[in-house]
């Protein structure tokens, strides 16, 4: 077991509650998906391609729809003509004419029993010309190399992608005069770095069952993003978004691999042909090939220029992204990747060029963090090779060249008040950064950024005769607990407990609309809605007890369940007497949604290919530093400590926000020494179940020790809250790597840093 | 599928010897269906209840007799098996989590007969004998005793007939200044398998010297296997030479296969790590010192000091 001790707040000490859906999940009385039953309810199977790139060449089905126990086997003839895409419309739901990985879906069925299915999607007559693999992102974007869609041109796409052959989405970002930088430096170093994709790999394998009745659907779906989901089954069933309805039971994580569209619309036309309920669940095998999120590799070359004094002149990049076969979420990959490779330092001059490349393998997705933990991994082990260049402690070039408040970011954001120097300071003196150690110890530090994505989002509240409430929010809960702070936020705003408060969530015809559990985003959002809501039945309970109590509206405060008049707690109203009185008169129903906050405004700068992902709203910084220990016989690495401090601006959820952390932390172990996926020649993932792509476990937890830089921040979401989802697996894996550089004395150059590859670095 | 629950060993051989297989903890057998490696069989005979499999029996010349349906969860906290076959016990302790060690046996470990099983390099140092039931057409019982490295004879295969049970394994009785251990390399600390393992036993003269060594070596050939060409380390200290001398021979002897785990290189070269390390715990063990079960994490990380 992993122990965790978190010093004093800087502000003030955060609050800790257990989150709502707690119980449920520990006691086994939650519902997931998977445990869903329908009267007269089908299994659904697919039959994939299991090929990379081939050209369909026989699709026949006949045998398969014929068999006893057969009620529906759908393809690419049997759903309405229609590409999708968010950023290209690349994608069909079933394979049409070519298959471009293995995951790809062919042709679905649904039968009486998952056997059954099994055995028609067996029967399927499904033969190809196999086509040349794509699989090596940087030959994929020489000028004579196989395409992966001949017809890129032809496909919509979003106005601002600049998009050539293999390459769906070119971004750079220039500032200043890289050339002149780099001639005034003293020492230019030169680093390439290559990242292995690697998973998600949630523990509940994703699970769909969809029902019609008449003309309408419900879905209930194990998506992180319900009206994503709900977008996808009507843009590619052509059904209008009222007919369609996505219920998300309880989500047994998704770490961003159950963001996007997936499946729904697959067994949702599966049911309508079989005029019976369907339910789709995945194997682990599926869970791995299959869905369009997987973590993309990448091969990232970083030029900087430095000073004797380590002073940083000037920086320049080229970075290739692994977007596997189809354009899912990742299209602004290109520019985000940029931006994490530019870093979070005062850099005078920047050009980094960034692309997102096709290839027949598994297509790449949000990920927590996307292209983050790769990007920050390359980017922080060349920073240690700068520092050792000029003979600098890694701390202390960090604290010269990292972003202080009112600097100005790589892509001319100028920053108001961040923590990040603090973070710095901070977590050196947790991992004990100058202490002896022994031969086969060492630490490492390693600092990372990431946005605060404002979005739109809607939430209701309610609240009964009896003085109970609910908030009715479109929020998603993925496992952070975000959705479950919003109870806290309603509370303080009523004067009530958060205990006073069910939450309604997960069900598009039942809430307004949010982007989902994808970018940090849910208490940065629909906590400003939730606020939002309550301020308005707040509004309606001052004004009640405003008659009640014969004062005035302005004086009437909310607190402790009741309300009273300023100065005189005695003269006061319980909350459910008011909430008695408008169950009789003017209900109390409020919505919110608020205004989302505009995007920083970027000077001197240029960036092509420009997606929105250069200006951060409430960027949060953070530093990991660990202590590791090295076998030097066999290159098998141990985290022993690791030292984790954010500036997320105001935690809401002492309890929420260490889970984060400590979950992000192992996971960005996992990338770090044992997650990858491994291609075969042919371009299939050769460790596509939990034996060989090895998570870690609890037992391998390090000591975890934390702090939260609780300082205000422009722009902040309630509270001063920013996000905290995904910034705790950015900077893990980049601290490893260069607690592991120290003891080799040079950087393990390929993610993940695996025992054998540590060795072969120790031998070379 | 006919699953039946065996009351005693004798229906258990007697649906054996009419074309069932025995299941106990399923930690293989049910997995392995799973993953559609193997269909499950026609015909199941649960042996989980069988309490005669289930004995430890310490015998007065000191040598044990461990029924096949003993757990790995049981050899790793039984206290006779830590002081004196410690590397069994070491062996057990590191089979997949805590719930796979409270279902798996040491008579399914034994039978399913993978390379990369955790208690086989340890058997065989420690001088492992199998013992077979099974009853013929006319209802006799007959019982074979197999030496443990006699029984593996490929992945997955045994010399045992399809109606033959593994009911017990007998370990002879241990010399005196005598210490035993198992190490594997692994790439986290639950949930893994072997990429490559090493049992050693010793015993030493009052000098310190080596009477007898053996060593084994896991998931470097097609089974678990015994190290030649020992005969040069007898009478000889364990100092570092001797201990390189180790490491080279199990990397000479070793035919390890490249595959997702590891390439054969490294596999050589670790392998003859875990020897040495073995062989060093081992005798640390003989001299009295105590290193807790499993060596893995009483020597830090992965298997290393």
């Amino acid at each position: 077991m992993s122990m965790s001790t978190t010093a004093p707040a800087d502000t003030e000490v955060p609050r800790r509650f257990v989150r709502a859906d707690g119980p449920d999940k520990v006691t086994g009385s939650g519902r997931y998906t998977a445990d869903l039953t329908m009267t007269g309810q089908l299994a659904a199977k697919f039959r994939y391609a299991d090929v990379a790139h081939a050209r369909i060449t026989k699709l026949d089905v006949s045998a398969a729809r014929a068999m006893p126990g057969v009620l529906a086997v759908l393809t690419n003839d049997d759903v309405p003509d229609v590409r999708f895409g968010p950023f290209v419309q690349d994608r069909t739901l079933f394979a049409r004419d070519i298959v471009r990985f293995e995951g790809e879906v062919v042709a679905a069925v649904a039968a009486l029993t998952p056997t059954i299915a099994q055995a028609a999607c067996d029967a399927i007559v499904f033969e190809f010309e196999l086509l040349p693999v794509v699989g090596d992102i940087e030959a994929a974007l020489g000028e004579n190399s196989q395409l992966v869609h001949q017809d890129w041109s032809n496909y919509g796409a979003a106005d601002a992608l600049l998009r050539d052959r293999n390459d769906a989405s070119f971004a750079s970002i220039t500032k200043g005069d890289v050339a002149a930088g780099l001639a005034d430096a003293d020492h230019v170093i030169t680093s390439r770095y290559v990242a292995d994709g690697c998973h998600a790999a949630p523990i509940e394998p994703r699970a769909v069952v969809a029902q019609w009745e008449g003309d309408k659907v419900t879905i209930w779906t194990s998506t992180q993003v319900p009206f994503d989901a709900r977008a996808g089954v009507c843009e590619t069933l052509e059904l209008p978004t009222n007919r369609v309805r996505i219920i998300v039971p309880h989500l047994g994580g998704g770490f961003g691999g159950k963001c996007g569209f997936h499946y729904e619309a697959h067994v949702a036309a599966l049911a309508r042909t079989a005029k019976r309920p369907v339910r789709l669940v995945f194997s682990r095998r599926e869970e791995f090939v299959a869905p369009d999120r997987r973590r993309e590799g990448m091969v990232i070359e970083i030029t900087t220029g430095v000073k004797n004094d380590g002073t940083i002149t000037a920086r320049k990049a080229w970075i290739a992204i692994d977007n596997g076969a189809y354009t899912a979420d990742s299209g602004f990959f290109s520019q985000l990747a940029s931006m994490h490779v530019a870093g979070p330092y005062k850099v005078p001059n920047v050009s980094v060029d960034a692309h997102l490349v096709y290839t027949n393998h598994q297509p790449s997705g949000s990920v927590r963090a996307p292209t983050a933990p790769g990007a920050c991994w390359a980017l922080e082990s060349h920073t240690d090779e700068l520092a050792r260049a000029v003979g600098m402690d890694p701390v202390a070039f960090r604290r010269l060249n990292a972003l202080e408040t009112g600097s100005v970011g790589p892509s001319g954001q100028t920053h108001d008040e961040i923590g990040l120097r603090r973070c710095i300071d901070r977590a050196a003196e947790l991992i004990g950064f100058q202490d002896v150690r022994g031969d086969d110890e060492a630490v490492g530090m390693a600092i990372g950024w990431w946005p605060s994505f404002a979005a739109a989002s809607g939430a209701y509240i309610k609240i009964d005769a009896d003085g109970s409430g609910q908030i009715i929010t479109g929020a998603q809960e993925c496992g952070t607990g975000a959705v479950m702070t919003l109870r806290q936020l309603a509370a303080d705003e009523l004067g009530m407990e958060p205990e006073d408060f069910q939450l309604i969530y997960q069900d598009t015809s039942a809430a307004p609309f949010d982007l989902g559990a994808t970018g940090s985003q849910t208490l940065f959002n629909n906590g400003r809605a939730v606020v939002e809501a309550a301020g308005e039945i707040g509004r309606q309970l001052r004004n009640l007890a405003a008659q009640r109590l014969e004062a005035s509206v302005d004086d009437i405060v909310l607190a402790n369940g009741s309300a009273h008049v300023a100065g005189t707690p005695t003269l006061s109203v319980a909350i459910s007497d008011l909430a008695a009185e408008a169950a009789g008169g003017e209900l109390l129903i409020a919505h919110g949604s608020g205004v989302p906050s505009s995007a920083p405004a970027l000077v001197g700068s240029t960036c092509v290919g420009d997606l929105g992902m250069a200006a951060w709203v409430a960027p949060q910084f953070s530093c990991h530093a660990v202590r590791i220990r090295l076998d030097r016989d066999t290159g098998v690495v141990r985290v022993l400590n690791v030292a984790a401090v954010h500036d997320s601006g105001t935690i809401l959820n002492e309890i929420g926000a260490q889970g984060q952390v400590e979950g992000g932390i192992l996971m960005g172990i996992g990338q770090a020494l044992t997650e990858g996926t491994v291609y075969g020649d042919d371009g299939n993932q050769r460790n596509a179940a939990l034996l060989e792509y090895k998570l870690q476990t609890i037992a391998d937890a390090p000591r975890i020790s934390m702090h939260f830089v609780q300082i205000p921040t422009a722009n902040a979401g309630p509270k001063g809250a920013k996000g905290l989802a995904e910034a705790p697996n950015v900077p893990t894996a980049a601290a490893i790597s260069n607690a592991l550089a120290t003891l080799i004395g040079k950087p393990v150059r390929q993610l993940p840093m695996t025992a054998e590859r540590v060795w072969e670095a120790l031998q070379s | 599928m006919n699953f039946t629950i065996a009351a005693t060993v004798k229906e258990a051989l007697s649906a054996l010897a009419s074309g069932a297989r025995p299941v106990a903890g399923g930690s293989d057998l049910v997995v392995s269906a799973r993953h559609g490696k193997a269909p499950l069989p026609d015909q199941l005979i649960a042996i989980d209840r069988l309490r005669e499999l289930q004995q430890i029996v310490v015998n007065a010349d000191g040598s044990v007799r461990i029924g096949a349906g003993v757990t790995h969860a049981e050899l790793e906290i039984h206290p006779l098996i830590g002081s004196t076959f410690s590397a069994l016990a070491d062996g057990s302790a590191l089979v997949g989590s805590p719930a796979t060690r409270h279902v798996g046996t040491l008579g399914g470990n034994v039978m399913n007969a993978s390379p990369a099983m955790d208690t086989g390099a340890p058997l065989v140092v420690l001088g492992a004998t199998a013992e077979l039931q099974s009853i013929d057409g006319s209802g006799a019982l007959a019982t074979r005793l197999v030496p443990i490295g006699e029984l593996w004879i490929g992945p997955g295969r045994t010399s045992a007939q399809p109606n033959e049970l593994c009911v017990a394994i007998h370990l002879p009785a241990r010399a005196g200044r005598s210490g035993s251990a198992y190490l594997r390399l692994e790439y986290r600390r639950a949930m893994e398998i072997a990429v490559v393992g090493a049992a050693a036993s010793v015993s030493l003269a009052a000098d310190g010297s080596l009477l007898a060594v053996s060593v084994a070596l896991t998931a470097v050939g097609p089974k678990v296997f015994a190290l030649g060409n020992m005969e040069s380390l007898r009478g000889r200290p364990v100092d570092d030479a001797l201990l390189r001398e180790v490491a080279s021979l199990a990397e000479e002897q070793a035919t390890p296969i490249s595959d997702l785990r590891a390439g054969a290189s490294y596999r050589r070269h670790t392998v003859g790590v875990m020897a040495r390390r073995a062989v060093g715990a081992a005798a640390e063990r003989a001299n009295g010192t105590t290193i807790a079960i499993p060596v893995n994490r009483a020597q830090g990380i992965g298997a290393a000091r």
